[in-house]
Order: C-alpha cells, then sequence, then structure tokens
C-alpha cells in the first residue's frame, strides 16, 4: 500500500515497527556469520560474544511482541496491516529462533575448541551458515521491497541448504563410523549442521510470511523438503 | 498590556488586557440595553393595565335608587279584569306618575325641602324605569294595588356623580341635570335611598340605545362572540388541519405546492377588512345570509384565522421528528396510519396552541364585522337558541366596544373601557387554556 | 447449519435521486439465516440501497429505482405490490433508536395491532412477551410495560424497537446503523441480538462501523462512490480484500 493511513500516527507505528524488525534482522545475520567465523577459526572470544548478543535479540523480539499488541488494541488493523503486524510477530518469532541456533552454534564452538578438529567439515559448515545468512538478507530485502518473486526464490533455495546439510549428515557418519574418537566432535558438528539447516526452514518461513503479507494467502504447493536424513540409513 | 511577541507566554491572567476590557464592556453595555427594553415594555404594560382597570372598573359599578311604589289601580287597570290585552294597552308613559309620585313621598318621608318639580325628581331617574315597571305589572298583574319595593337604575349623570365623573362644575351647560338634582341626590345617598353597587347587568345584560348608557351591558355581545368562536372553531380547526396534513405529509412537492404555500403565508398577511368585505360580498350579498348574524362573522373570521391555523399546525407536523414516520413505515403502517397513529398525536400541543391564538386573534378582530353589520344595539335580548344565536343579528365583544367608544355620553366611554376588561379576560383565559392543554399534551420524544 | 438459500436476489439495481445517481449497478445474492453487511465511507449509497430492499425509497419522491429486487423470487417493485404489506414482510431498524412515545407494551403491540395478527388480547400479550424476550430486553421491561418507551435508556430504546420490528414476524430485517447512537456496551448487546435474530431471519446491516461489519456478519458489501465493488465472506473482506478501493477503506487510508 503506497497511500498513507488517514491517521499519520499508525503509519508512524509501522513503520517503526517494521525498522524494529529490519534492525533485528542485521543482528541475526551478524550472529549467524560470527558465529560461523568463531567455529572455523575456533575464536572462542568471538562465539562468546555470540552469545552474549543473543540476549540483546531475544530483549528486540519482546519488544516487538509488545508493539504489536499495542498496535492490536488501539487500531485494530484489517487487512493487509493486519497481516503486517502478523508477519512482523512471526518473523520476530522466527529471527528469535535463529538467534538461538546462533548462539547454540557458539556455545558448541567453545566445546569443540577444547578437542580435536575435525577436518574439512568446518569449512562447509560455514559454506552453510554463509548461504542461510544470505538467504536471510534476501527474505528481509524482500519483506522490506514486498518482493514475492525474491521470497519464492529463497523458498527455493532452502533446498541447497537441505541438501549441504544431508551432504555433512553422511561426511559426519562417515568419520563417526571410522573413529570413535570422532563421534564427540562430529555429534557437535552434526547439532551445528542440523541447527544450520532448521535456520534455512525459519528463513523459508520468513520468505512464506512475506507472500502472506503482500497476497493474503499462505504459499499453497507443500513446500518440497531437501532434508531427507530422517530416512537416511548408511550402510556400513 | 499587549504583547505581540510569539513569546510562550502572553502575560498574566490576573490582569485583563485592553482587548479583553473592551469586549467585556461592549457585552456589558449590550445586557443593560436588553434589560432597559424589557424595564421599558414592563413600565407601558404596567401603564396600560393601570389605565384600563381605572377606567373601567367603574363599568362594574352602577347606581340605584330604591323606591317604594304604589300600583294603583285605577292607573293601570280601570276595568280590574287585569287581562293581558288590557294591561299592555298602558304605555310607559302611564307609569311615570306612579314612580313620580313614588319619587315625592320619599322626598317627604325624608322631610326633605326641595324646590324640585315632580318631573325634575323624575329626572334623577334612568329613562327606563318606566318600562322596567311595566315589564313587571305585565308579569306580576296580581300585584296590583299593592306596594312594592323596586330599585331603579340613576340617569347615567346621577351615576357619573356618585363615580366623580360629574361635578358641579362640569353640568354647567348640561341641561340633562341640574345642581339643584344633584343636591336632593346627595341628602338620597345620606338616607341610603340611592348607592353604587356592583352591576351584573353589565356582565350579562344588552346594549341599550344612547339615551340610556346607565343599562348598557356586554353580555349579549358575548355570546355573539361565543357564537363566532364556534363557528370558528368547528369550521377552521378541521379544514385547516385537514389542509395542513395533506399538505405537509401527502402532497408531492413541486411548484404548485410551492405556489399554495407562498399564498397561504400571503393570505396569513392580508388585512382583515379585506375578509371582511369578501364576506360582504360573498355570504351576504351573494348567499343571502343574513346580515349581521354570528354565522357570517364566523365564516369571515373562519376565513381568516385558516392561514393561522395552517401555518402553525404545519410548523407542528414538521416538527414531529422523521424517524418517527420512519419507525411507523417500517413496521408496515400505511402513510395514512403513520400520520394519524402517531404524527398527528405528536403534532396535537402544537395545532392546539395555534388554533387558540388563531381564535384569540379572530376573537379580538373589530374592522371585518363592522362591514358585515355586527356593530352595537342590534340584539337587545339574549339569544334563546343556538340556532337564534348564529342565526340572528348580534354584535360581537369588540364590535360592541367599538360602538361604545365612538357615542357621545361620558357614561359609554367608561362602558368601552369596561368591555375591554372582559374582552382581555377572555384572552387570558383563552391563552391559559392553550398553554394548559400544551403542557398536558406535551410529549417528549 | 446455515441454509444457504438465496432470500433476496437484486440484479442491477440502479437509483436516482433527482439529478444523483446514488446506487449504479449492484447485483447482490443475500442469503437466508445469514447476517449480511453493508459497509462504505457516507454517501456511498449502501443506506440507499438497503432502503430499496423494503421500499421505504418510495418515500422519497424524487427518487427512481431501476433493476430487478426479487424477495423470494417475487420482484418487489411489480406494480401489483403493495409496499406497506412487502414491509411488513421486510422489518426495518434505524439508525436512532425511535421509539413512539407510547408505552412499551404499545411500541411493541403496534404493528401486530395494524397488521390484524391476533384474535384476542392474550394472544397479543403472547406475541408482545416473545418479541421482548426475543429482542433480549424482556427482562428488563417486563415489571413496567406501561412506562413509555422513551423512557428506556438508549440502548434498551434500541432494542425496543428491534422487538417493534420482530413483532411483526418478519422475514427479513434491514437495520440501517443500529448502533450508531449506542455507547459500547449497549453495542455489544444488540450486536450478540442480531447474531442470534439470524437463527430466524435474514439481517441485513448497514454500518459505519467496520469491526461491527466483522463482528456481526458473515458476509460484507463494500459499497464506493454507488458502486458495489466487493460482495464476499466476512473474514476474507477483512483479511485479504480483493479490490485495492476495499483494502483502502478498510486499513483507513485514503483512497
Amino acid at each position: 500500500m503506497e497511500e498513507q493511513h488517514i491517521a499519520s500516527a499508525f503509519d508512524r507505528d509501522l513503520e517503526a515497527i517494521q525498522a524494529r524488525i529490519m534492525k533485528m534482522g542485521g543482528l541475526v545475520e551478524a550472529a549467524i556469520v560470527d558465529a560461523a567465523r568463531a567455529l572455523e577459526t575456533s575464536d572462542e572470544d568471538l562465539a562468546l560474544e555470540v552469545r552474549a548478543r543473543d540476549q540483546v535479540i531475544d530483549d528486540m523480539e519482546e519488544q516487538i511482541n509488545v508493539e504489536a499488541a499495542r498496535l492490536i488494541a488501539i487500531r485494530s488493523p484489517a487487512a493487509s496491516d493486519l497481516r503486517l503486524v502478523l508477519s512482523v510477530m512471526k518473523i520476530a518469532a522466527n529471527l528469535e529462533r535463529i538467534g538461538d541456533y546462533a548462539k547454540n552454534m557458539a556455545k558448541r564452538t567453545v566445546v569443540l575448541a577444547q578437542g580435536p578438529s575435525v577436518q574439512d567439515c568446518t569449512s562447509a559448515l560455514r559454506r552453510m551458515a554463509r548461504e542461510v545468512e544470505r538467504m536471510l538478507k534476501d527474505a528481509l530485502d524482500a519483506y522490506i521491497q514486498r518482493d514475492v518473486a525474491l521470497a519464492a526464490d529463497i523458498i527455493v533455495r532452502d533446498r541447497d541448504v537441505d541438501q549441504m546439510y544431508n551432504a555433512l549428515f553422511r561426511q559426519l557418519l562417515t568419520f563417526m563410523m571410522e573413529d570413535p574418537r570422532n563421534i564427540t566432535p562430529c555429534m557437535h558438528l552434526h547439532f551445528i549442521a542440523k541447527n544450520t539447516e532448521r535456520m534455512g526452514d525459519h528463513v523459508t518461513s520468513i520468505a512464506e510470511q512475506v507472500i502472506y503479507l503482500v497476497t493474503g494467502e499462505k504459499p499453497d504447493e507443500a513446500r518440497i523438503k531437501g532434508d531427507v536424513t530422517s530416512t537416511t540409513i548408511q550402510e556400513i | 498590556m499587549s504583547n505581540h511577541s510569539l513569546s510562550k507566554h502572553r502575560g498574566s491572567l490576573l490582569t485583563q488586557s485592553s482587548n479583553t476590557k473592551k469586549r467585556n464592556a461592549a457585552e456589558t453595555r449590550f445586557k443593560a440595553y436588553g434589560m432597559a427594553a424589557i424595564a421599558f415594555s414592563f413600565l407601558m404594560l404596567a401603564i396600560l393595565v393601570t389605565t384600563i382597570f381605572s377606567k373601567g372598573m367603574g363599568a362594574f359599578q352602577q347606581t340605584f335608587i330604591t323606591l317604594e311604589v304604589e300600583l294603583l289601580e285605577k292607573k293601570l287597570d280601570k276595568k280590574g279584569n287585569r287581562t293581558l290585552a288590557d294591561l299592555k294597552k298602558i304605555s310607559t308613559f302611564g307609569y311615570a306618575p306612579l314612580i313620580k309620585s313614588a319619587v315625592g313621598s320619599k322626598v317627604e318621608e325624608l322631610s326633605i325641602n326641595t324646590a324640585l318639580k315632580p318631573k325634575q325628581l323624575l329626572g334623577i331617574l334612568s329613562k327606563g324605569a318606566a318600562a322596567q315597571l311595566r315589564d313587571f305589572v305585565i308579569a306580576n298583574p296580581d300585584r296590583i294595588g299593592e306596594t312594592i319595593q323596586f330599585r331603579f337604575l340613576t340617569s347615567s349623570r346621577v351615576d357619573g356623580y356618585l363615580k366623580g365623573r360629574v361635578t358641579r362644575e362640569s353640568i354647567k351647560n348640561d341641561k340633562s341635570i341640574s345642581p339643584e338634582q344633584l343636591d336632593l341626590v346627595d341628602l338620597f345617598i345620606t338616607a341610603g335611598v340611592i348607592e353604587k353597587t356592583f352591576n351584573i347587568d353589565f356582565i350579562i345584560g344588552a346594549d341599550a340605545s344612547d339615551q340610556r348608557p346607565e343599562a348598557a351591558g356586554m353580555g349579549v355581545a358575548m355570546l355573539g362572540s361565543l357564537s363566532m368562536m364556534l363557528v370558528v372553531l368547528a369550521l377552521a380547526l378541521p379544514i385547516g388541519v385537514g389542509a395542513s396534513i395533506y399538505l405537509e405529509e401527502f402532497a408531492p412537492k413541486n411548484w404548485i405546492s410551492d405556489i399554495i404555500e407562498v399564498n397561504i403565508s400571503n393570505l396569513a398577511a392580508v388585512p382583515s377588512i379585506v375578509f371582511g368585505i369578501l364576506g360582504l360580498a360573498v355570504f351576504i350579498n351573494y348567499m343571502h345570509l343574513p346580515m349581521s348574524a354570528p354565522l357570517v362573522g364566523g365564516l369571515v373570521l373562519t376565513l381568516m384565522t385558516l392561514p393561522t391555523i395552517i401555518i402553525s399546525t404545519r410548523a407542528a407536523l414538521s416538527a414531529v421528528p422523521p424517524s418517527i414516520r420512519d419507525a411507523a413505515l417500517g413496521i408496515g403502517a400505511s402513510r395514512m396510519q403513520a400520520v394519524f397513529h402517531h404524527v398527528l398525536p405528536l403534532a396535537a400541543p402544537g395545532i392546539l396552541t395555534g388554533t387558540i391564538l388563531g381564535l384569540a386573534q379572530a376573537l379580538g378582530e373589530t374592522a371585518p364585522l363592522l362591514l358585515i353589520g355586527m356593530v352595537g344595539f342590534i340584539a337587545s335580548n339574549a339569544p334563546d337558541s343556538l340556532a337564534s344565536g348564529l342565526m340572528s343579528p348580534n354584535s360581537a365583544m369588540p364590535a360592541q366596544i367599538y360602538e361604545w367608544a365612538k357615542r357621545a355620553d361620558p357614561a359609554f366611554y367608561e362602558r368601552a373601557w369596561g368591555g375591554i376588561i372582559l374582552l382581555l379576560i377572555f384572552l387570558v383565559t383563552m391563552n391559559a387554556v392553550a398553554v394548559i392543554l400544551r403542557r398536558r399534551f406535551e410529549r417528549r420524544w | 447449519m446455515d441454509a444457504q438459500d438465496i432470500k433476496i436476489k437484486a440484479s442491477n439495481v440502479q437509483v436516482h435521486y433527482g439529478d444523483t445517481h446514488a446506487v449504479k449497478d449492484v447485483t447482490v445474492r443475500i442469503t437466508d439465516n445469514t447476517v449480511t453487511a453493508f459497509i462504505g465511507p457516507s454517501g456511498c449509497g449502501k443506506s440507499t440501497f438497503l432502503r430499496c430492499l423494503n421500499r421505504m425509497n418510495d418515500t422519497i419522491q424524487t427518487c427512481r429505482v431501476k433493476g430487478e429486487i426479487l424477495l423470494d423470487g417475487e420482484d418487489i417493485y411489480d406494480k401489483r405490490v403493495d409496499p406497506v404489506q412487502l414491509r411488513a414482510k421486510v422489518g426495518m431498524v434505524f439508525q436512532k433508536p425511535n421509539p413512539f412515545p407510547k408505552s412499551i407494551y404499545d411500541n411493541v403491540a403496534y404493528g401486530p395491532r395494524i397488521h390484524g395478527m391476533f384474535n384476542h388480547k392474550s394472544e397479543l400479550d403472547d406475541i408482545v412477551e416473545k418479541a421482548l424476550r426475543r429482542a433480549a430486553i424482556w427482562a428488563e421491561v417486563k415489571d413496567r410495560l406501561a412506562a413509555p418507551g422513551t423512557s428506556l435508556s438508549g440502548g434498551q430504546q434500541q432494542r425496543l424497537c428491534i422487538a417493534r420490528a420482530v413483532a411483526t414476524e418478519p422475514e427479513v430485517l434491514l437495520m440501517d446503523e443500529p448502533c450508531s447512537a449506542l455507547d459500547p456496551i449497549a453495542t455489544a448487546q444488540v450486536e450478540e441480538l442480531i447474531d442470534e435474530l439470524r437463527q430466524r431471519f435474514s439481517v441485513v446491516i448497514v454500518t459505519h462501523s467496520m469491526q461491527q461489519a466483522a463482528r456481526v456478519s458473515q458476509k460484507t458489501a463494500f459499497f464506493h462512490l454507488g458502486e458495489l465493488v466487493e460482495f464476499g465472506e466476512t473474514g476474507q473482506i477483512f483479511t485479504n480484500p480483493e479490490d485495492p478501493r476495499t483494502e483502502s477503506y478498510i486499513t483507513g487510508r485514503i483512497g
């Protein structure tokens, strides 16, 4: 909607809450990037910083929820305004979960740094995290531009992330079978991979919110799940 | 203090700015003008009411003389057979000697020395005294021969003397009364023979000839006015209300109804004398209704009152909120049901007030009545039925007052004022009824 | 539970007031046992169209109605149709509570009386009680049926007006902004009542309050400049309207 509301304060409120979402999105992007770099470089300080910063993200989600509740109570938004407020709340929840996963990654980074490193995996994880971060950035762009095509593209790109996770899953299983001493780091790495894959799902959810916000409809075709690990059997 | 800068501080509230002072002074002046206007109108009203009452109250009192009259049989009924036909042969001239001797014997009884001749003695009595005596005898032939006490009206000069209107100075050129007669009156007053009492005949009696102002009354003219009001009420109310309902609720709104509306408003402003001449031309000359009849007067006044009633009724109808009509129509009432069940009852107080004010206006109207001959001294007796009340010649209160006011004798002038008091009482009563009805029927919606 | 029978079928309705084209080519299907809300900015023709449905516009001289409005398949603008009979079938409740300045009882009894709907006084008593119960006001007024209707509070007056409309057993109930003069509590009571009335009648309500339309109606029609812009399920209209004009209106934008 290009037009202004008759109540200009309503416009200002809506802008404010969206600005807050963008800021929160920026923090979450940074958390993903930093957590991935900390993992790759075994930078414990950076990992600790990522963990600390998650509190800010959690607080922002809380603020956004309060703001959205206030908006609903005072403005009784309808149609696109209603969808905007609903999507803001959902996106905030998604971002908060992504932030939690980044924090979890940072936590495991600290543990991994104590033990032997598992070769090759960290850079693959970083690539995966990098892709999720890019998807998130695009999702937030799509949100602010109301770009349905870009949002639909993100949903497709989530399959790549799933593929990367599938590959990592097999690789980690192989490592664990080769040497039982690898089990501890590999389990941690697997959780990191799984969490990154979950981040992708949340980004996808954000993209879906964008589509709902603009069209008023949920993308109807069932999303093709790229994650096949729940049915994967590794031959010994 | 005039601080026109854009600073936030605009001066203390405790000191008035010059602007405020000017405004307040203007307001005070305006209030003073208003109060002065009201005080002035109250003063005028007070003067008016005082004048009317001081000049008119005298009409409600009348001077009477009490005499014992011997009804001599040899004068009144020479044959002694008491037949009505024979009694009626004796005219009032035949009764005058009886009264003369009654006055004479009263003078003797009180051992008054007077140089007045018997004829002059008679002069202090009303010219109607002999007629009063004759009427009594014809009504009671069996009492001939007895000596009976009568209360006769005194002449208007004597009445005026008692009321202070007539003095010894003012009668220098008056042939009707002499100072000697007044001396006798003085003696009679001290003896209690002549006294001034409340005069019911002024309120219920008929008009009298211009020789006998002391006998003139308003009663028959009041009946005339009342009959006209009945005619106006019976015609103007249903016609006026019916026309208003049609115009307001049913008539299509177009140029025809606009023209009708403008014309009704114009009719309300037409001088009443125009209606009078219309009545003369149409009702009397063309339709040959009787002259001077209250029916004709009522018809003329109906024409005059209709615009007033229509305008006030339409105002009352349009003041009923349209939501009431909608409510009735929305339930499935027809237009007529909506109007008669809901709109009309709500408009009733307004309609009644308008009607009564229209009637009051008609009641005070004089000019058209003069044109159709409803002037004074037309009916000497009160009508005996509604039909004769409507059809036989009569006067109306304002026309009667006008008639009296233009007669020469100052005694009539006093009666004109008295008539105005009666008329005002009538009007105030009608307005009071209007107010009461309004209070009673008024409903909030 | 809703029988989705079509109760009123309006096709290509045009209304002119003198030179003003107030309603332009409106086609709408109003289903039975449904609350249909008409929303739109002032002067959009929604009230005018509503008043076409029971021919209340007949009282306005300059008003001309074209097109076809079928009530149960019968054209209500047919020459043979008496509008008074029609209005007994299609009742109306107005914006301002407008009880007659009579007793509560007489207010409700007026419709049955003029339509001769009873043979005996006791039957009329029953009709009045039933109508007042249905309008959810019986408990408040049962002890003072002789009190004037105007002595009630605004919300009670409006429910009394609804009772009065219901008493004539209409098939369709038209409501022209019935809550605009009421406080929120009274509004809530009337809205609750409207929802109950839906069991028996087809209710068409014109409202300025979009929230009210959203709360009480199943179908919503959006009018703009005399046109029916959008008509559909209320939920759909309020979360995802199809027409940008609807969107602008219900989100409170200049449009």
